[in-house]
Formats: structure tokens, sequence, C-alpha cells
């Protein structure tokens, strides 16, 4: 198929579904109040799939590199490739991140390479902003621009449908009957869309003071050595580690063995680098023994290795750790009190 | 995941021979059932079947093949549970990682080794590859202390290093002496002094646990060693060895794949990294 755009109907596209089910595993987000949770699907829950909405309680890093994943003796692999869909574009432009961790350098990690190459990513048009939302502060935006195998934008009841990769495209091919031709009208509606959740990310990155990539730059590094200043970000933090396990461009991970009667098993288990444990040394060495350093780490991570390494601010602004932190600290005004190098603490609780 | 290379699988090695150092040190001689090389100052990961692995730095000559030794002291889980194998012994090995000694940028130096305890082990390796080839190097020095006299390793072996000729020097010293200790007591920085170096001409190579690096480079940079002519040996939490996992981070490095060894002008302006 050469063309780019397509549409189908939401009805056809779920049958879409239930026929990929013999070859694949399907992911899809279903609603719960107001979240979304990615769960595999099932032609019986339809009423309760969402593809649009913003992105996803859990991160998409979940489906490609496992929380944990069996390294030796891994008996029972899962061996369907999976379809993710309704994946939002602060999950997918992550994968600048993780490919580069896990694909490059010396080594290839196989067990993410192969996740990541099975994966067929279809993407979707946020149709909504919440507050947490700052994408566009981190130079994205709240609709796929890559790394999408194909992707969804709603129109009425339909998707316009528009082809990123061949692995995209192979699965259209195989349904043609199902995939009509785009309109003029429609392709406009498209972009009507999304041109209204920009202006709703924007008004709530305006109305807070979020700061955006160009005033980031370099304020992490800047305000390294203000101890005071990391030792308030993190008077209400508790150490549990929710901001990195739900973070799209974290890639830790912890290497441990297990004995199982007759054989040793290796796992690989997605870290965080918040816990105390993280970089300490047998001999009881830490390089960071206070709350604050690792709190600061993170950021120093995000905003000062990253940017250094790769030239990629490591924060794709889903704000999904604002919303994990049960201590509230919030990422946006952290940020934003490196740029200005104070804080005013909020009042707590 | 057939026929596909496993970054995280070991390949088996039998304990051929254990040496007991010091009351919590031990010297492993391994037999790698498949070769797997290492060049002075690359480490790798010990595993332990079922029980956890742990960075090492191998103590043996890189020249030898077929045989790999670690020498280990006692201090966290695995090293525990090693410290109670026996020869005969199944261990796992992956590896090597990291960065070796530059010997190249050595030749033709005066090479001031200084070590800490355990410390001594990933610089016995380098005084092997150095011995190998000691026409190319003018003058080996070595400077090593630990807290008491039973607290050196390789004690009979320090002796035949002496026995190289004139170019090696070594003096050592204890923290606390003893009856039968007749050497120097104090600090290893006790020992650092008095030398006539050609410091355009001469690197340093230090080992140990931190607080000794730290004191001994404050002492190298006094004694007039360049920032770039002190390498230093990075202890970190080491995991995957390929610059994945995250754990090792130091600054813009990852001590598993830019290090383990660093020179200090490429890590003082960071924080945290006596600790």
């Amino acid at each position: 198929m050469e063309k780019k755009f397509y549409t189908i109907t939401k009805k056809d596209f779920f049958d879409l579904f239930g026929r990929l089910l013999a070859n694949y595993r399907v992911i899809v987000p279903y609603a719960k109040g107001e979240r979304l949770y990615f769960d595999d699907f099932c032609p019986e829950r339809e009423d309760e799939i969402e593809l649009g909405g913003i992105r996803q309680s859990q991160p998409m890093k979940s489906f490609i590199n496992p929380a944990r994943e069996a390294l030796i003796d891994a008996r029972k692999r899962d061996s369907r490739p999976v379809i993710l869909a309704g994946v939002k574009a602060c999950d997918l432009s992550s994968l600048i991140l993780q490919d580069f961790v896990f694909l490059q350098g010396d080594v290839e990690d196989p067990f993410y390479a192969e996740g990541r190459r099975k994966a067929v990513l279809i993407g979707h048009d946020c149709t909504y902003a919440r507050e947490t939302c700052f994408c566009l502060a981190m130079d994205g935006a709240p609709y796929p621009q890559k790394y999408f195998d194909l992707n969804l934008s709603p129109a009425g009841e339909s998707f316009i449908i528009e082809i990123g990769t061949i692995k995209g495209s192979s699965i259209i091919d195989n349904f043609k009957m199902f995939f009509k031709e785009i309109d003029h009208r429609q392709a406009e509606s498209r972009q009507a869309n999304r041109d209204h959740v920009s202006a709703e990310v924007k008004a709530f990155i305006d109305k807070r003071g979020t700061q955006n990539t160009a005033r980031i730059k370099g304020a992490v590094k800047n305000s390294y050595n203000k101890t005071e200043l990391w030792q308030d970000f993190a008077s209400t933090c508790v150490e549990c580690g929710a901001c990195n396990l739900v973070c799209p461009t974290c890639h830790c991970f912890i290497l441990y063995d297990e004995k199982q009667r007759d054989f040793a098993k290796r796992y690989k288990a997605w870290d965080a680098c918040l816990y105390k444990t993280f970089a300490r040394v047998a001999g009881g060495a830490n390089p960071r023994r206070h709350l604050y350093e690792r709190l600061r780490n993170r950021f120093e991570k995000k905003f000062d290795f990253f940017p250094q390494v790769l030239n990629y601010f490591a924060c794709t602004g889903c704000g999904r750790c604002i919303e994990a932190c049960p201590g509230d600290i919030d990422l946006r005004e952290v940020l934003k009190g490196c740029v200005l190098g104070k804080w005013n603490k909020p009042p707590h609780g | 995941m057939a026929n596909m290379k496993n970054p995280y699988s070991y390949i088996e090695a039998e304990i051929v021979d254990i040496v007991d150092e010091t009351s919590n040190i031990k010297t492993f001689m391994l037999k790698p059932r498949e070769g797997i090389g290492f060049r002075a100052g690359q480490f790798m990961d010990v595993t332990v079947p079922g029980v956890g692995e742990a960075p090492f730095t191998p103590s043996s000559d890189h020249n030898v093949k077929g045989r790999v030794d670690f020498t280990i002291m006692s201090a966290g889980r695995v090293t525990r549970i090693l410290h109670g194998m026996k020869t005969g012994d199944r261990l796992g090995l992956r590896g090597p990682y990291g960065t070796a000694y530059p010997l190249d940028k050595f030749k033709f130096k005066e090479i001031f080794i200084v070590g800490g305890g355990v410390g001594l082990a990933p610089l016995r390796a380098l005084l092997y590859a150095l011995f190998n080839q000691i026409g190319d190097y003018k003058k080996i020095m070595v400077r090593y202390g630990a807290r008491t006299s039973k607290d050196l390793v390789y004690k009979q072996e320090i002796d035949s290093w002496r026995q190289k000729g004139s170019k090696v020097d070594v003096e050592l010293t204890v923290d606390v002496g003893d009856d039968i200790w007749k050497g120097n007591v104090g600090i290893v920085t006790t020992i650092l002094k008095d030398l006539k170096l050609d410091m355009d001409n001469a690197v340093s190579v230090v080992c140990g646990p931190p607080i000794m690096m730290k004191f001994v480079t404050i002492k190298l940079l006094d004694m007039g060693f360049a920032d770039r002519n002190i390498y230093l040996s990075m202890e970190k939490n080491m995991s995957c060895g390929i610059g994945k996992c995250g754990h090792c981070r130091i600054g813009p490095y990852y001590a598993c794949k830019d290090g383990p060894v660093f020179t200090y002008d490429k890590i003082k302006d960071l924080s945290n990294i006596w600790e």
C-alpha cells in the first residue's frame, strides 16, 4: 500500500483486532473512572475500550521491556508479537532514549531488541489534555509524529489511519477490505482536533508557568550545589520509586539470581534510583547516601546526563510522575525551582 | 532466545585452587570452560550460581591462557557465600568489561603504584603485565599498605617482585604495628615521600578503599603528579557491565564502560567520587 492515509470505521477496527488475535497479543486501553489502563483485547469489553483520551496509567515500556523478565532459563516466554494500540505521543517519543540505551553501545540487549522488533505500535492522537500534561514544553506534541507503525486520529465514528512503517502497512495490506480512501474534509478535522488539544496543553503550561526545554537547559547542572534547594524538593519524598517505575524514559534495571530446585535463574527487573541501595557497593560506600542526593540524581540523569550523551532531555511531559508521587513532588515545580534558583514550598496537605 | 547472544549469561568456571591470603581475603584460581581473556585493569562479573554475581578485576597475568584468578574480600552477600566454596565447585564468569590499563601510554615511564588492602589485586595483574615487558619501563615502584601485617595480601610473592632487578622498588607499611612487623608503621601516605621521580615521565596507578584513594590522590598532586597521570580505580556498583542498567554512573560516565579506571582529570569535578 503506497498511500499514507486511510480511514476505517470503529466497528471494523475492532473486528480487525478480533482477527489479529490469532497471531498477536493485542493490548488496548480500557477506561476505568478518569484513568486508562492497558489490558488484553477482549471483544466482550469493547464498550470500555478508549483508544483516544490521554496516555494510560502504565507506561508503554511495560510491554516492550517488562518490569521483570527471566534472562537465563527463560522457559516460558510468550513468543506472540504484541500489538499495542492507543499509544500516545509521550510514550512513543521515549523510544529515542530506550533504543539508545538498549540497542546502541558496544552490546545490544537482545531481550529488549526482541520486544521492540516484535511490537506493533498503533498510536492515537490525544483527544483532550489533563492538568499534568506538558508535552509541548518538552518539545513534544499531543499527537504522534514518530516511532508509530500506524497512527489513529478520531473522525466521528471512524478513524483516520496514518501509516508510519512497513510493519504497519503490512497489517493493512492483509485486510484491505476494511480500509477506505480518506477525503479532504476528514484531513481537515484531524488537524482541527490536533490544534484544539495542543491549545489545551499550552493553556495548562502557561497557567502554571511550566518551564520549557529552552529555559531548562543547564538549570539542573547550575543548581547542583544548592543543597538546601534539593533538600526542600526532597522533604516529602518517601523513597517509593513510583516516579521511576511509571516514567517512560527511566531505563535502569537490576539483575538478580534465584535458586530453583535444580537450576539457577537470572532475572532483570526495573530498578529505581531513589532507593537507598541503588548505588551502594558491598564494602558499604554509597555515593548517594542522602535522599536529596538521590532525588537530585534523578534530575541530573534526565536533564544533564542525557542532554550530554544524547542531546535529549529525558522527559516527555507525560506527567505520570506527578500523579504517582505520594509526596506531591511535582517535576515541573522542581525544574522551575532550578531555573529560578529558589522554590516557594507549597503548603502540604 | 535460541541463537541469540545473551550478554547476561555466563561461562562456567571451576575453582581449581584457593589461597587464604588473610582472615577475610582469598584468591580463587578459576579454570573457565571456554576461552575468556582479559587485559589488566578490565573486570569480570563472577556468578555464584543461584545466589548472584559481583564485579571483580582479575589479579592474575593476562598472558596466561585458560586460567584467571580473583582475589576477593568477604564483604557482601555474594562474597560471603563464595568464601565458603571449595576446590571443584563451579562459578560463572562473564566479561571482560571496561577499559584496560593503557600499557602503551606507560611505556618508557616511571610507574608509581599505590595499593591499599585488597586493592592490590588488580595492581598485581598490572605488575605481571609490566614485568613481562620490563625493558619497556624506566622504573616500577610499588607502595602498599594494609591495616595490620596480617592483612597484607600476596606476602610470599611480594619478595619475588623485589628480585626483579634494580628497576623495581617495593615498600610496605601497616597502619597498626605488632611484634612480628619490622617495617614502617603508618598509613600508606607516610611512605609516599623522599622520592626522586621524573614528573614529566611518571604515572601513578592507585587502587584501594575510597578514603585511602582520596588521601593518596591529594599526596600525589602535592608530589607533582599531573591530574591526567593519576589512574584511579573507581569502585562503583557495576551490575550489567555493558552500560545499560544505570547503577554505576559517575557524571557523564558509566564506570563499567568508561572505567573502572579513570584518570583524575576526568572525574575531579564530579560530586562524591570518594564515596
